[in-house]
């Protein structure tokens, strides 16, 4: 019994030891692909780094009727979370509007022509938050400004954020997604505002493998 | 009026069923055409949509005619045939319900390929058959293309065939698929 008991402690204690560890404070913001990291977030909220291989941003598009999955293979995320300090906590997300991949060349340029993203002309998405609440256990929503072409909108974002071990190691996901009208951000001028073959409502989302930096 | 198929005439439902398809098939081929000259822009992924629509009415119709086949009698080819002619008749009939089914499945196969998830008339949607793979949708449409212009050769030589039958050798085949006019000795 005493066994027992002195096994329990010493496997809490682990277990506290990582998960301290998985939250560690740190000062500069994390990158993933090219781009500079926006601005360096107050201290307080861990920062990490995105694993480009097993991150993602995407979207669901609905196409005369069917679901349509797309990703935008080239992003940059600047990630500062902690639970114990959402005030500190920041996402600063640049998504290259120009890398847009629906897995058909056709769509894809489509989708880059002036009538919907106009990727030449804002070839940048932007995603930035001003604050974050608590909804449950690992669960929260973020509001921020999303700008799609030259439209900025007030977005509130639900999301999940778990640390977790993977191969010995501290990993953090963050995984969640919104629904977005595209009309409301001008993706879809001329014939494209009709909504007959791309619907309005997209859903926008993504998930995120973090390391502790 | 003859629902059912007797030895010497196809019946309605086998009838309907064979000019539905080939009129779908019409549209088809014209709608693939006018998609093919379009640029790039809404209107042409409109037509696609539709396309596919129609394909995958083509494939259940085509279903539906198998068993009904299956379910009825068949009239028998006429006995005048010579040996090579009823391999050509029987080898371009099974060609045709060949391609009724070859090109629905391609098709849908490509779109499957190129993340185009087929909507049935925006009703319902139709699960992917194979992952998005850009270099196998391109086969893939290839071998669409390819399916149709053999089965305009089999439709050619069975519409060759029909004729052949009412003109030349003045037999019943072309009518036995046709509504009974009456008055007409059969």
């Amino acid at each position: 019994m005493r066994r027992a008991i002195a096994g329990f402690l010493f496997l809490s204690l682990c277990t506290a030891i990582v998960l301290a560890g998985g939250e560690a404070p740190n000062a500069a913001p994390a990158a993933t692909t090219p781009a500079a990291a926006p601005a360096t977030p107050a201290s307080g909220g861990a920062t990490f780094t995105v694993d480009p291989a097993k991150s993602w941003v995407g979207f669901t598009a609905k196409q005369s009727g069917g679901d349509v999955d797309g990703r935008f293979d080239k992003f940059t995320a600047a990630i500062a979370f902690s639970d114990a300090n959402l005030a500190a906590s920041r996402f600063d997300v640049q998504i290259d509007t120009k890398s847009v991949n629906t897995q058909d060349d056709n769509r894809d340029s489509v989708l880059r022509d002036k009538d919907l993203f106009d990727s030449s002309k804002f070839p940048t998405a932007h995603f930035v938050t001003s604050a974050f609440t608590r909804k449950a256990a690992g669960q929260y929503e973020a509001t921020g400004k999303l700008t799609i072409r030259d439209v900025t909108r007030e977005v509130h974002l639900p999301f999940t954020f778990q640390t977790t071990q993977e191969g010995g190691k501290p990993v953090a996901w963050l995984k969640g997604g919104v629904g977005l009208n595209r009309l409301d951000y001008g993706v879809g001028q001329g014939d494209w505002k009709d909504t007959s073959v791309a619907e309005n409502p997209v859903r926008v989302k993504f998930e995120l493998r973090l390391l502790p930096k | 009026m003859q629902i059912r198929n007797t030895l010497s005439r196809w019946g309605v439902v086998s009838q309907t069923l064979h000019w539905l398809i080939v009129i779908l098939i019409i549209t088809q081929f014209v709608l693939a055409e006018t998609e093919h000259d379009m640029p790039l822009g809404l209107a042409k992924f409109a037509i696609l949509a539709r396309h596919k629509s129609i394909g995958i009415t083509i494939l259940i119709l085509a279903i539906l005619r198998l068993l009904w086949r299956w379910m009825n009698p068949v009239p028998p080819l006429p006995d005048t045939l010579k040996p090579y002619e009823r391999v050509l008749a029987h080898v371009s009939h099974f060609g045709l319900y060949f391609f009724l089914f070859a090109q629905p499945i391609t098709g849908w196969i490509l779109s499957s390929a190129s993340n185009f998830p087929v909507s049935y008339f925006g009703w319902f949607t139709l699960p992917n058959l194979v992952a998005p793979d850009k270099h196998f949708a391109a086969i893939v449409h290839e071998v669409h293309e390819w399916l149709f212009n053999i089965l305009v050769a089999f439709a050619v030589l069975h519409i060759a065939a029909a004729l052949k039958h009412h003109f030349v050798l003045k037999d019943d085949v072309l009518r036995r698929m046709l509504p009974q006019v009456p008055k007409t000795p059969r």
